[in-house]
């Protein structure tokens, strides 16, 4: 197990530059003219950033005003009796509903809740790997759409958010097998 | 489907903040109008307060009952000492700029935020007794101007985001244009060939969004976040490309998506760094967890949408063209 810790910790420090190292150098042994090509790629780095902003800004005021109102309160009452006959247990029912919703959110949520309840315990282990297993759906979805102009999302927020709670259910079953 | 949710958080929201408001004002939540009993602890002991125009550094002594009064709830069992800076005026009277910061001050911390004082309340002292009587200025919609400021506040946020991602996407988006050219992203589409083929059977085996989105999962497996998000905008530009009908996603979008929302992860990065920060003595038991969890999130993920395509509610309707 330290063998595969140490090996994970090389690659995400190697990874980056591994990468550019062999991409560029195969793009300048392929006789690539690396620099010119690069600039005309990079040019598109700033259409694509400015064509997201109508989009994000949309779905992130959203998703504010939700949380800034407490509705999130009100909302864990209402699901509370589903949650808890699936056995997720109600100490880690924010950070599974502000999970999809904010990146930041559910950070300070981890910290909170492990503040609380312990980093190596069963909520601990469970928040904090219901944090590393998914992604911020909404985010996601908001980002990568606005990129392409995408707005009739059809099935993707549905697919995301039941993804997101069979995620949760994983974790709770994994962490529980482990712990 | 988005239309309805994102309506519903703005709707939702709102009545809330407005519910919770009405509830306060009606509960008279924060004591509005009723002066508090306080006793302030000066570095010396008690302070009486003559020294015309002079400035303490003071405890602000508020007792259960007090508190439980002014905030019309039972729940309050302990007393509240807070910090404040207390300036006396001539007439014996004085201001106090009180530090909300502490764990004890409670609901005092939302009445801050509510007068616009940010992290300290500002009240009026009057000798009572051998007591003082603090006046604070009234309080009320709190929720409804929570609503507002956040709204102004993500909507700047938002753009600041877009923003800080044009220098690391103009710097991935370079080095992929070298390897498109190069022809290294068609070798990559090739190789995972018996997988895309079935993930994605409207996408032809070597085009160069196969490519892009191999480098945009892989990227995610390792926790690279920053960039994970340029390959993958790059993928969704090449997939917007053999979309007969823009503004409407497509099968390989929503699929690509969902692959990458729940996409497995071998280091969540961020998690361990905050465990480790808060102490754990072993931040990275969750690689296991994660990983675990992840996979099954994204075999249910691919699954689920395969299935939902086929729904009529979200069919892809080639023929109303736009």
């Amino acid at each position: 197990m330290d063998i595969f810790r140490t090996l994970v910790s090389v690659i995400s420090a190697l990874a980056i530059p591994a990468l550019m190292l062999f991409f560029l150098g195969y793009g300048a042994f392929k006789k690539v003219k690396v620099y010119e090509v690069a600039v005309e790629g990079a040019k598109e780095g700033f259409q694509i950033a400015v064509r997201i902003i109508p989009y994000l800004v949309l779905m992130l005021v959203s998703i504010a005003i939700f949380r800034a109102s407490g509705a999130m309160d009100v909302f864990i009452t209402l699901v509370r009796p589903v949650t808890d006959f699936v056995g997720i247990p109600a100490e880690a029912l924010p950070m599974a509903i502000m999970r999809p919703l904010s990146g930041s959110g559910s950070l300070g949520i981890m910290t909170e809740t492990m503040q609380a309840y312990g980093t190596d315990g069963f909520i601990g282990v469970l928040v904090s790997t219901l944090y590393g297993s998914t992604e911020t759906t909404f985010y996601v979805l908001a980002v990568y759409f606005g990129a392409v102009g995408i707005r009739n999302t059809r099935h993707a927020l549905p697919t995301g958010l039941l993804a997101d709670f069979i995620a949760f259910l994983a974790a709770v079953f994994f962490v529980g097998l482990v712990l | 489907m988005l239309n309805h949710i994102w309506l519903a958080l703005i709707v939702i929201g709102i009545l809330t903040a407005a519910g919770r408001d009405v509830y306060d004002v009606t509960q008279n939540s924060f004591g509005n109008g009723i002066p508090w009993e306080v006793r302030l602890e000066g570095p010396d002991g008690e302070v009486t307060g003559t020294g015309q125009g002079t400035t303490v550094q003071a405890t602000l002594h508020v007792s259960a009952a007090q508190l439980r009064a002014h905030f019309s709830t039972d729940a309050i069992a302990a007393d509240a000492a807070l910090p404040a800076r207390v300036t006396f005026r001539d007439d014996g009277s004085a201001s106090a700029q009180i530090d909300v910061r502490v764990a004890s001050a409670g609901r005092f911390t939302v009445m801050a935020e509510a007068l616009g004082g940010g992290e300290t309340l500002a009240a009026n002292l009057r000798r009572a007794g051998a007591d003082w009587e603090m006046r604070v200025d009234d309080v009320s919609l709190v929720y409804l101007r929570k609503v507002t400021n956040a709204a102004f506040e993500i909507a700047g946020l938002a753009v600041e985001i877009a923003l800080g991602l044009i220098g690391i996407m103009a710097l991935w988006l370079g080095v992929m244009k070298v390897a498109e050219e190069a022809g290294l992203i068609t070798h990559l589409a090739r190789l995972v060939r018996p997988i895309t083929v079935r993930l994605f059977p409207d996408v032809p085996a070597e085009h160069p969004a196969v490519g892009s989105m191999i480098m945009n999962i892989s990227a995610n497996m390792l926790g690279l976040g920053n960039a994970a998000t340029p390959f993958g905008l790059k993928a969704m530009e090449e997939l917007e490309k053999l979309n007969p009908k823009s503004g409407v996603a497509t099968d390989a979008m929503v699929t690509f998506l969902a692959l990458n929302t729940s996409c497995v992860t071998l280091i969540p990065a961020t998690a361990i760094a905050v465990r480790a920060a808060a102490g754990s003595s072993d931040p990275a038991f969750i690689i296991g967890t994660s990983f675990l969890a992840s996979l099954t999130a994204t075999i249910f993920a691919v699954t689920i949408s395969k299935l939902l395509s086929r729904v009529k509610m979200f069919r892809f309707d080639r023929a109303e063209a736009n």
